[in-house]
This record gives C-alpha cells, sequence and structure tokens, in this order.
C-alpha cells in the first residue's frame, strides 16, 4: 500500500461496538476511513447510528471490536495513555459542572499528559495556556467561574483545554450542538481557524448537514452498511446524501445542498420580473407546492419592480395586487392554474 | 497582549499569595485549638501546671491527666479530623457527587459491621479495650474490608446511576441495612460484648490506648501520603471519567488508589473510635468556599489542616469547658456538619449535577 505522508489518522477494517466474545454487539460493518493533517472532517449519520461510539473509540476510551487505527503510521495500541493523550484531544457532548473552578483551572488541566505527578503548572505551561485562551479569546474570562459561563463560552473553554493539550488531532462529538446560532458560527469559524492553519486536524460529528458540507474539508458518511468518505461536494454529485434520508417526506437538493420536503405540485407558475424579488418568491412558491414555469401560465405574477410596488397576479383581464408575498400565497393557494 | 498577560500573571500571584495567607492562618487556627485543646477539660487545671507537665517530671495527678489523657486525645482528635475530612473529599470528587461523604454513604457503617464481627462475632474473649498489639491490627483491618465493601458498592452503584440523589438514598439504605445486620448481630451477642460495643458505637476519641493510637497514626499517615499523590488524579476526575481518560488518566488506577486511600482513611477512624458523622461531608464544603478552587493541590492541604481544626473545635465544645460534663463526640459534630450540609443542598437545588 502506498503510504501517504500527510495521512495523520488511518482507520482499517475497524469495527466498533460493545461487549466481547459471544456477546459482542457490533454497530456497524468494518469501517474505513482516513484524516490528513490539518483537515477539517464532519462526521455525519442518523442519531444512533454510532457516531459518538465512533468518536470514543478514536480517542481510546474504548476498546475496538477488531481492526485497525493509527495515528502518525503507529498503532494505537503501541500509544501509552499519555502518549495517546499528546495526540488526541477529545471534546463530549458531556457538560462539566463543577463548581469553584475557573476558565484558567478548566484550561490547565489540558496540560494533565505533559505536567509531573503532582500536576505543577511550570512558566511554559502557564504560557501555552495563556496562548490557547488567546486564540479562543476567552482571555477576558480566565479567572471566572465556568458555571457562570453562557453555553458558548463554556465550549470555547473546552476547546481552550483542548488546545493546551497541544495534540495534533482534535476529536469533537456535536460541539456545536446545543449552541445558539451566533455562538454556533463563532464555534465553526474557530474550528475552521484552527485546521486550517494546518496545525490541528479536527474531526466532529454534527447533524447539521448543510454546515458540513458548507465547511468541511471531507465528510464521513457513516450509513447502515458502510461508511462513505469524500469531499462534500464529491458525496453530493454521487448522491450519496440521499441515503440519510429513507423516509420519501424529505428530499435533498443535490443542486444547492438544501432540504425541502416531497409534495405534490399543484401547478406551474410563470413569474414576469428579476433579481432579489425573484429569488425569494420562488421559495415562496415552491413552498406553497407550484414550481415555477418558463412558459406562460394563466394566472400569472408580475413582481415589483421598486420597493413600493405591489405583486400583481394576472388572471386575463383580472389583475389583483398583494403588498406583501404572505397574501399572496394566501390566494395563490386557493388557484389553480394552466399554461396557455 | 504583554500587558494582558502580565495582568493575568498578577491575578495568579495575588490568589497565591491569599491561598497562602488562608494556608497561614488555619494552621494557626488548628495550633491555637490544639493548645486549647489541651487546656481545656472537665478538671480545672491552671495553665501553668499544664505548661508544667510537659517539662517537670512532677508525676502528678495533673500531669497523668495531661500527658495520659488530653494529649492523646488531642492527638486522636487532629488525626480523626484529617482523615474522615480527607476521605470525604476524596468521595465527594469521585463520585462527583457534593453529599458524598464517609458517613452519609454508610462507609462507616460498612466498617462498623467489621469490627462488629471482631468484636461480637468472633470471640467471646475481644473487647476493645483487651485488644493489644496484633489484635488491634485485625480491628482495623476488619474495618478497612468493611469500609472498602460498601465502597466498592457504592462505586458500581454510581456507575449505573448518574443521580446524585438516588446513590444517596441507596446509600442510606444500605447503611440501614448494615444496621439491621449488625443488630441481630447483637441479639445473639452476650451481656458483656453487647456493652463493649455500643459504647464502641458512641464514638469516642478518648478511649484509645497507646497501642491503638499508634496503629490509627501509622494508617491514617499511609492515607494522607497517599492522598497527596492522588492531586492530580483527582484533578482530572473532576471533568468526569470520558475527559478524565482523554487527558491521559488511568482511571481504572487511579479509581483503585483513591478507593484504597479512602477505605484506610474512613476504616481506621471508624475501627477505634466509632462512626462520627458530618466531618467527612462538611468540612471539604467549608474548604472550597474558603479558598474558592477545585484544584486539589489546594484543597487537600485545606482539607488536612481544616479538618483537624474542626475536629478539636468539636472535642473542646464535647468538653463543654467550665463544667464535667463531657457530650458524645457525635452529637457535636452532627450540629457542626448538618447546618453546612443543609446549605450545599440548598445552594445545589438547580445544578443538582454540579459540586
Amino acid at each position: 500500500m502506498e503510504m501517504n505522508s500527510k495521512e495523520i489518522l488511518s482507520v482499517d477494517s475497524l469495527r466498533i461496538g460493545y461487549g466481547s466474545g459471544k456477546n459482542e454487539n457490533a454497530l456497524l460493518p468494518p469501517l474505513n476511513a482516513s484524516a490528513n493533517f490539518g483537515e477539517l472532517i464532519a462526521v455525519i449519520g442518523r442519531n444512533g447510528i454510532g457516531k459518538s461510539t465512533l468518536l470514543r473509540t478514536l480517542t481510546g476510551l474504548q476498546q475496538p471490536l477488531g481492526g485497525n487505527i493509527s495515528y502518525y503510521w503507529k498503532n494505537i495500541k503501541d500509544y501509552t495513555r499519555i502518549a495517546l493523550a499528546q495526540k488526541v484531544g477529545y471534546i463530549s457532548t458531556e457538560i462539566v459542572k463543577v463548581s469553584n473552578m475557573r476558565v484558567y483551572d478548566l484550561v490547565a488541566l489540558g496540560r494533565f499528559p505533559h505536567t509531573n505527578w503532582i500536576g505543577k503548572v511550570g512558566m511554559r505551561d502557564h504560557e501555552i495556556i495563556l496562548d490557547a485562551l488567546k486564540k479562543t479569546s476567552m482571555s477576558f474570562f480566565a479567572q471566572k467561574f465556568i458555571s457562570e459561563l453562557s453555553d458558548g463560552e463554556r465550549q470555547k473553554a473546552m476547546i481552550a483545554r483542548i488546545l493546551a493539550q497541544d495534540t495534533g488531532i482534535m476529536i469533537m462529538d456535536e460541539p456545536t450542538a446545543f449552541l445558539d446560532i451566533a455562538s454556533k458560527y463563532e464555534i465553526l469559524h474557530l474550528m475552521h481557524q484552527l485546521s486550517g492553519s494546518g496545525t490541528k486536524t479536527i474531526i466532529f460529528s454534527t447533524h447539521d448537514l448543510q454546515m458540513a458540507i458548507s465547511q468541511a474539508d471531507k465528510i464521513w458518511l457513516i450509513l447502515e452498511n458502510e461508511l462513505i468518505e469524500g469531499a462534500p461536494e464529491d458525496l453530493m454529485l454521487a448522491g450519496e446524501f440521499d441515503h440519510l434520508f429513507d423516509s420519501s417526506t424529505v428530499m435533498f437538493n443535490s443542486e444547492d445542498g438544501t432540504f425541502s420536503f416531497r409534495s405534490e405540485t399543484k401547478g406551474a407558475v410563470y413569474l414576469e420580473g428579476e433579481g432579489n424579488k425573484r429569488f425569494w418568491t420562488e421559495k415562496a412558491i415552491n413552498r406553497a407546492g407550484f414550481k415555477v414555469s418558463k412558459e406562460k401560465t394563466l394566472p400569472f405574477i408580475i413582481l415589483p419592480t421598486t420597493n413600493h410596488s405591489p405583486w400583481k397576479l394576472v388572471n386575463g383581464t383580472e389583475i389583483l395586487e398583494f403588498r406583501s408575498l404572505y397574501e399572496l400565497m394566501g390566494c395563490l393557494s386557493r388557484t389553480t392554474t394552466r399554461s396557455i | 497582549m504583554k500587558t494582558a498577560v502580565q495582568k493575568d500573571l498578577t491575578n495568579e500571584i495575588n490568589s497565591g499569595r491569599k491561598a497562602n495567607l488562608i494556608f497561614i492562618c488555619l494552621f494557626l487556627l488548628l495550633i491555637l485549638f490544639l493548645i486549647l485543646d489541651i487546656f481545656l477539660g472537665s478538671v480545672n487545671i491552671q495553665p501553668s501546671e499544664v505548661i508544667g507537665a510537659f517539662f517537670n517530671n512532677s508525676h502528678t495527678g495533673f500531669q497523668t491527666i495531661i500527658l495520659k489523657f488530653r494529649l492523646p486525645k488531642a492527638i486522636t482528635a487532629l488525626t480523626v479530623g484529617i482523615a474522615l475530612s480527607l476521605s470525604g473529599l476524596q468521595m465527594q470528587t469521585v463520585f462527583r457527587n457534593p453529599m458524598a461523604g464517609p458517613y452519609v454513604l454508610g462507609i462507616s457503617s460498612g466498617a462498623s459491621l467489621g469490627v462488629a464481627f471482631v468484636i461480637l462475632g468472633f470471640s467471646s474473649t475481644i473487647t476493645p479495650e483487651s485488644l493489644t498489639g496484633f489484635g488491634n491490627w485485625i480491628l482495623v483491618a476488619a474495618s478497612w474490608v468493611g469500609a472498602g465493601a460498601v465502597m466498592l458498592l457504592i462505586m458500581v452503584i454510581s456507575s449505573k446511576v448518574k443521580d446524585i440523589m438516588t446513590v444517596l438514598i441507596l446509600g442510606i439504605m444500605l447503611s440501614s441495612g448494615i444496621s439491621a445486620v449488625v443488630t441481630i448481630m447483637q441479639y445473639f451477642s452476650n451481656e458483656t460484648l453487647l456493652k463493649a460495643y455500643v459504647i464502641w458505637t458512641m464514638g469516642s476519641l478518648g478511649n484509645l490506648t497507646v497501642n491503638q493510637l499508634n496503629v490509627l497514626l501509622i494508617s491514617v499517615s499511609a492515607g494522607i501520603i497517599l492522598s497527596l499523590f492522588s492531586s492530580k488524579m483527582l484533578n482530572a476526575l473532576l471533568l468526569g471519567e470520558n475527559y478524565a481518560g482523554s487527558i491521559g488518566l488511568n482511571v481504572r488506577f487511579a479509581r483503585a488508589v483513591i478507593f484504597i486511600c479512602t477505605s484506610i482513611l474512613a476504616g481506621s477512624v471508624t475501627a477505634f473510635c466509632g462512626p462520627i458523622g458530618f466531618i467527612g461531608i462538611a468540612v471539604p464544603h467549608i474548604v472550597r468556599i474558603l479558598f474558592k478552587t477545585s484544584d486539589h493541590k489546594i484543597l487537600i492541604p485545606g482539607t488536612i489542616l481544616m479538618g483537624g481544626a474542626v475536629m478539636l473545635a468539636s472535642d473542646i465544645l464535647s468538653q463543654l469547658p467550665g463544667s464535667e460534663t463531657v457530650l458524645p463526640i457525635n452529637a457535636v459534630t452532627s450540629l457542626i456538619g448538618i447546618p453546612v450540609v443543609i446549605w450545599v443542598i440548598l445552594r445545589n437545588r438547580q445544578y443538582s449535577d454540579s459540586f
């Protein structure tokens, strides 16, 4: 096999699950995957398929049932706990709640695999901790208690901890799951920055497919019978994301990477007009169950030309005017269209 | 950014200085209580006589009281306070449960069961007073085994049940179950043994023979040394097992060390002084409030000093200075500990899983 010099992690025929011997309960068929230096990798799969178990196994918190995991071309079994903790950091979905623990102390715990038996934080450790706080813009919070932080701040503190751990690989289980939109994008931006600088390889699980598609360098798509890896665009072109939805109600649009509900089309409508107004009007009529027609229909819609002019629904000689798309949709859903 | 770094450094240094100051105060308090505990008692002895007892070989009755009774009792109080508080601190961290303590979770009861087996069970000739030399080690070992067994059970339970209050209730159930077993044993034992056992359960700091005090000191010293070694592991365990494992802690090893350490500390004390309540649960909380930290490098020495001081203070109070009555030590520690426990429960109502 050709050795890939940029490869930092290789997963070969890995079987994950619980138990052993006859009681062995494998969650998935053997998995193969890899990660290169500096990549941001999103792990996608439906709930309960084994994303967390895979990430825990990669972190060494759980024994694999079989197969190999290699970091830096060395089998995970050949690492001591401490040596592995110097290579791989982990953030779980568990929320850390400890009273009287300051952000600084939390981040300092990241130095655990690097400090002596009593855990003394030396001058160099101190600088690394401050640097980690700075990179996550948490310097200001250093002396705050973690119980006083918001969800987003706490997650940044957890990332600072993993940075202080100084590992090449960061494994995060749903790092944005319980965050509000602003914090979510802040965390994502941070992850992007860290992997973009080429020093960190980040493997994270998420349920946000659109975010994963737009941000990740690579996606590990976990399906019932295999793990498919590739650039998000490759997977999209191959139509792999369709396998995520076994129900017939949700549809993944491989043109723009968005989702929509499958519904019966009520008809087609011709739109007259261009620009921003056209884009959002299209969205609205799609939701109402109509398609945009290329040929003229009756009735058809004339888009507003200025900010103050109305939408016009033209049905022969009858012309109805609407001040908002909301009103227009209310009327349209009661009409039937025909092409002319 | 240099100024920010410097500011942070000054903060660090300041909090370090503040901690040092608290350490010095605690140490002075401990020494003060130690002296008071020797000077005060049910017999009024002039301070000059007390000092005289240490330096003149006068063989007066006072000297006997000071050297044979008060001094050993004060040393016992100090040791017991340190041992119970340290075991409480370790249990709270390892179970991630603010309500954990040797007494509440039934570890002391387990130790009592071990002691009951030795006193009531095996031989009709063994009483706590008649135990000498090797016999004391048998007693203490039985106590360790009893404490260890309950500790193991609680560890298994708490790995399955994450809810703090459930674990607590199960701990109380365990205690009650063990008491029931001990009651049955009492029912079948003879009068002398029963009396010896009942007196033992009342808890006392003053009934230790020199030999027993030696056994206690050796065991507790071992426990203290072990706990000093465990501060880094305890810090990691604060984050929970997963995170502790991910930063390189051998969780099983850490649990085993802390398990042994706690069993020795709580078991030894219970073997000789009976079950003493609420010190183990309350002192770590007082120390956390005082130092405002979760770092065991500070909490462990803080708990050692505070535990010793609180127990000495309890002993002073139990002798009711100025009167000849002596209260059971258990009553005093409960009255000191319970308000702290109630405060913790009320404060933690909305964060029942943080500590």
